[in-house]
This record gives C-alpha cells, sequence and structure tokens, in this order.
C-alpha cells in the first residue's frame, strides 16, 4: 500500500471526460498506465437457468449443480466437471472455500455442497478442505491453504459501492476498517498478503437473487433483490466482478428508470486491475460467454 | 430537635444519592433501552437485545458501520420484534454522544416522506428512522405489509417519546444562505470519506477534514441555476487557509484574488473562498453568477462564534 500517494481529484475525471460516479466501471484517468500487467484476455462463464430457484426463493441443489458443472466445464475446455476442478486444483492440495455469511444474503449453502463435491471427486482429501468466513484467519485449513476457492453474492454495499469477489477477501486481514478509505479502492491490496497471493483458483459470483440497491444501517431491503438466476465463473476476479457490476448498473438503471450510479463508485475494482494487477476490467480484455436462459439478462 | 432534622436530612441524603449519580452518569442508552416496550401490537420483542461499541459494530452491520463511527457513535442497541404473522423489524437505536452528529448520521440518508416522529423522521419503505437528542434511531421492517408499517410507526413514536430533550443542530448549518437551499440535500460531517461518499473530491484528504473540523455539503437551486456549496469549519484560520492552499493546488488551480469562481473543463464553474476559520467551496455551479453570488453570501454574513 506503500506506493499509493498520487493526489487524484475530481478534476482529474472532468478532464478525461470520464464520469466520477462511473469512475469504477470505466476505469481511472491516473491508474491507466500502471507498470503492472494484467492478464491479456479473461474468460468469464455467465451461466443462468429459470429454475434454479424453488417458489419461496431457495436454490434447487440438483440445478445448481448442473450451473456450475457447465460453468467450469466451460471455462476449463473440458467436457467434463471432474476434470475441470483438476486443472485448478491437485489432488495434494489444501483448499480453503472463502464464502460469505452476511445474514441477509449468504452464499447458499447448496453452493458450498456442491464445490465440495467436485473437490472430493477431484481428489482432495476431505481434511484439507474447509468453508470458513469470518473465521479464515484462525482456520487451520485456510493457514495451510495451498489454493482457494472464493464464492459470495453479489450486492451494493454501503461502504466499497458493491460486495464484490475481490471484497470478499477482507477477512483475511486483522482490522479491515483499515481499507474503508475512499470507497474501500485499495481492497486489492489484501490480494497481496502471503495468506492469499496467488492462491485463488476459482471465483464464484452468486447471481441467483442479488441485491442491487440497498437501504438502512443495515443496507438491505428485499425490494431491492431481484431473481436473475445467474452465476459468474472466472478465474479473473476482476473480470467476474466487473461483469457482475454491469448487470447491477443496468438492473438499477431499468428499476429506477433513468441512469442510476452505483453509489459510492466501486473504485476498488478498476483499481485491482491498475494498481495491483489482478485482472481485467476493461471490455476488450474480457472474453465474456453466456449460457442458458437468456431474458432479461441485462449484459 | 436540631440533631433529629439532621438525621432525617441525612438519611434521605443518603438515599437519594445513590439515584442522583446513577441519573447523572448513567449510559443514557441504558436508560433508554430499560423504558423500552417489550410488546406492541402483535409484535414482541426477542428475548436478547444486544449492544455493539464502535468496534463491534462492523460484526453487526459490516461496512456501513464505517458511517456511525464517522459520526462518534458511542453505542448501538439492537432489539429485533417478532410476529408469527409478519415480518420481523429490527429496531436500532445509535447512541451518537452528541446531537450534532445524530443530526449528522440522520443527514447521511434523507430519502423518504416526512414524518412527524422525533426531529425530521423520515419513513421509506418499511425503515422508519429520525434523529432526537444525541439519538439516531433506525426501525426497519424486513418485509413492509400494512402491519407492519402501522407497526414500525407506532414503535417509532414510542421511542421517540422516551426521549424527551430535543437536539440542536450544528451551528455551522446556521451559516448557509436559505434561498434556493435544497434542505434533503443538506450533509453534515467531519471526515473525508464521508465527503467522498456524496461528493467525490479526492483520494487523498486534501482539506485536512477530521473530528476537529465540521462540514456540511448542500446543493442549491435558484431558477435555473444549481450549485454544490460546501463549508469547513476549521479550528482556527490558519488550519482553513491551509486547506484552501491546497485545494487551489491539486483542484482549483486558476483560482486567483481577481477570479474566485473559474469554469472547469466540464462547463461548470467552482470556486472557492477563506473567511476566518470557515472555508467556503463552490463546485459544479451551472451559472456563474449562482457561484459568486454564494461565495458572497456566506462569507459576507457568516459569524463564527
Amino acid at each position: 500500500m506503500g506506493r499509493y500517494k498520487t493526489v487524484i481529484t475530481r478534476r482529474d475525471f472532468i478532464r478525461t471526460g470520464s464520469s466520477v460516479a462511473l469512475g469504477g466501471l470505466m476505469g481511472l484517468p491516473l491508474l491507466a498506465h500502471s507498470a503492472l500487467k494484467t492478464p491479456a484476455k479473461s474468460r468469464v462463464v455467465l451461466i443462468r437457468d429459470q429454475n434454479a430457484l424453488d417458489k419461496d426463493g431457495s436454490p434447487r441443489p440438483a440445478i445448481l449443480q448442473d450451473m456450475l458443472d457447465e460453468a467450469v466445464t466451460t471455462l476449463c475446455d473440458t467436457p467434463d466437471p471432474t476434470i475441470a476442478w483438476k486443472q485448478l486444483v491437485r489432488s495434494d492440495e489444501i483448499i480453503g472455500i472463502k464464502s460469505n455469511v452476511w445474514y441477509h444474503l449468504p452464499t447458499p449453502k447448496p453452493l458450498e455442497t456442491v464445490i465440495l463435491r467436485r473437490l472430493l471427486d477431484a481428489g482432495i482429501s476431505n481434511e484439507n478442505v474447509s468453508v470458513d468466513d469470518r473465521g479464515v484467519r484462525k482456520n487451520a485449513v485456510f493457514q495451510r491453504a495451498t489454493a482457494l476457492i472464493n464464492i459470495r453474492p453479489m450486492r451494493t454495499h454501503h461502504w466499497s459501492g458493491l460486495g464484490t469477489l475481490l471484497k470478499n477477501y477482507i477477512m483475511f486481514v486483522p482490522s479491515p476498517w483499515k481499507y474503508h478509505d475512499n470507497a474501500c479502492e485499495k481492497l486489492g491490496a489484501i490480494w497481496q498478503l502471503p495468506l492469499v497471493r496467488g492462491k485463488t483458483r476459482l471465483n464464484i459470483l452468486v447471481m441467483l437473487t442479488p441485491l442491487f440497491h440497498g437501504m438502512g444501517p443495515h443496507h438491505f431491503s428485499r425490494r431491492y433483490m431481484w431473481r436473475y438466476s445467474g452465476l459468474i465463473v472466472s478465474t479473473d476476479p476482476v473480470a467476474a466482478d466487473t461483469t457482475g457490476a454491469r448487470i447491477i448498473q443496468a438492473k438499477r438503471n431499468a428499476f429506477f428508470g433513468k441512469e442510476s450510479p452505483i453509489s459510492p463508485p466501486p473504485l476498488h475494482i478498476t483499481a485491482a486491475s491498475a494498481h495491483f494487477a489482478l485482472g481485467n476490467c476493461q471490455p476488450d480484455g474480457i472474453e465474456l460467454i453466456k449460457l442458458g436462459w437468456k431474458k432479461d439478462v441485462l449484459i | 430537635m436540631k440533631a433529629t432534622f439532621f438525621v432525617i436530612i441525612s438519611f434521605f441524603i443518603g438515599i437519594s444519592m445513590p439515584c442522583i449519580i446513577q441519573k447523572s452518569y448513567a449510559d443514557p442508552l441504558k436508560i433508554l433501552h430499560e423504558a423500552l416496550p417489550d410488546r406492541v401490537n402483535a409484535w414482541t420483542a426477542e428475548p436478547e437485545d444486544r449492544f455493539f461499541d464502535d468496534k463491534t459494530i462492523f460484526d453487526y452491520i459490516n461496512g456501513a458501520g464505517e458511517v456511525y463511527r464517522a459520526y462518534n457513535m458511542q453505542k448501538c442497541l439492537s432489539r429485533r420484534y417478532i410476529n408469527p404473522n409478519g415480518p420481523p423489524v429490527v429496531l436500532d437505536i445509535f447512541h451518537m454522544g452528541s446531537s450534532k452528529d445524530a443530526f449528522g448520521v440522520f443527514t447521511h440518508d434523507q430519502i423518504g416522506e416526512t414524518i412527524q416522529i422525533g426531529q425530521e423522521g423520515l419513513y421509506q419503505h418499511g425503515w422508519l428512522r429520525f434523529w432526537k437528542d444525541t439519538f439516531f434511531v433506525s426501525i426497519y421492517a424486513e418485509e413492509e405489509t400494512v402491519a407492519a408499517q402501522r407497526f414500525v410507526k407506532k414503535l417509532g413514536k414510542a421511542v421517540a417519546s422516551l426521549i424527551t430533550n430535543r437536539g440542536a443542530k450544528p451551528r455551522i448549518t446556521g451559516l448557509l444562505p436559505s434561498e434556493g437551499l435544497q434542505p434533503r440535500s443538506l450533509r453534515y460531517f467531519h471526515n473525508h470519506v464521508v465527503l467522498n461518499y456524496h461528493f467525490y473530491l479526492s483520494n487523498e484528504n486534501i482539506l485536512n477534514l477530521g473530528p476537529h473540523t465540521d462540514a456540511v455539503l448542500t446543493e442549491y437551486n435558484r431558477g435555473e441555476a444549481s450549485a454544490i456549496l460546501l463549508l469547513v469549519l476549521y479550528p482556527d484560520e490558519k488550519k482553513s487557509m491551509k486547506a484552501n492552499k491546497a485545494l487551489l493546488r491539486h483542484y482549483l488551480p486558476e483560482v486567483n484574488e481577481t477570479e474566485e469562481v473559474v469554469m472547469l473543463e466540464n462547463k461548470k464553474w467552482s470556486g472557492t473562498k477563506v473567511k476566518g476559520r470557515l472555508l467556503a467551496a463552490i463546485f459544479d455551479a451551472n451559472s456563474q453568477g449562482l457561484a459568486e453570488a454564494l461565495l458572497r453570501e456566506i462569507t459576507k454574513t457568516s459569524n463564527q462564534d
């Protein structure tokens, strides 16, 4: 975080003609010339199934299994889910599945079960895999982990603009609030910490019932959730988050009937690309593959 | 006779002293907590209430806790009301330590219909909130039904009536020109993170905002003309001058003694002026006249004491 001292002002956005409100998605003007390299092109798979949720909104495990299998095999260019998972992790690895337990919109348990099953199918020992969120720093498996699977639902977030895959690693630091400054712009720095760095093999952004707007101290209202019934899967967290952010933005515009920028702008997504080289946030750097249900796909 | 009188007085002092001390030093939130209704309409309070401080608040409301910390939150009480035939309703009472901070956190989000509960109550889709004295109160129904709405408002009135004192708004709000002021856009705050939330100025704290500064951000509309005004009151003139210098250097290098407002690349007018401890800045005005008028009015009438 030490080299991050350049003063960027609203004026810089005005000069480059980019909207401050859209800064998080459009690219920060002064960050575009970072010396760090991001991957040339990132594959992102968006899969949707109209029947992913039952009438009460609970996920259907069998359909989630199919969705995840199809997404992962497409991502890895192989027809067999087990082979695909073996491309992502070795059988002797120790794997932490970083979940999210936020009360109003947690990672669905059936999805965690589906991932666990596929990891076991790929030869991972049961004792070498663990699912956790707030306890990751004290979790013995996470402390020894050689690989991480990152999974969480996408939602708007009071302080960072969006609750993203990038943000999901904030529980790896002892003082999360130290990353809250400037709409949590420096979250990408967490991905450079030894407990995390270079270990993430797969990112799954849960878009089953995303939250596209929040209110109140809890930043939550069921009124602002909708059945999108999708998953976004990628090895690139920035590309996955960027794709999710575009969907949230499109939903907000449609719901409110006007341009309704995500507020505050999710600066951390662009910064994760430009400053921390964690992936691609520019559309031409993302190969988006859309599978399944097409209605109101919004992207 | 005198001795008897002395004994009686001593006795009454003896039994009343602990109450006086308790009243003087007791936690205001605890006093309020003890008086809260356990049952309203068909909703009953869950057995366990929870208390959070400025550190544990993150365990409760995640990153949103930053807002309350930015306003010197002392403690938060959370109570959940349940009804077998209705949605759960969450009552959160934040004790902010001062009425100006209770007002400040209230101004963070002013969307909703006005409701006569507490000070400046607002209601929006099952969420009622108001400020009163040193408290910010939020009552939120997880789903908005007619019965839930009725309950939320009734509970709100009950809580508001338990807070007997009214709070005073921060004095800096009294420095704002009234003509064209958009009250719902008004934000009162101390730190630059909150400023950036409402109006992104810079990734660095170039205005040196912090617990020692009072700031207010608001929009103005006069006819077709509109502008955003930021006022910051510093502890001393040296600090206001220094902040202004930084603002000029990083944001408005074109401003000088003869030109207080300038047109930026977006064809809108911005400017800044310092008077004593007060820094006034105009952003994104679509009219040079309004930008100049606001700066003039602020610095002409402001009594900073």
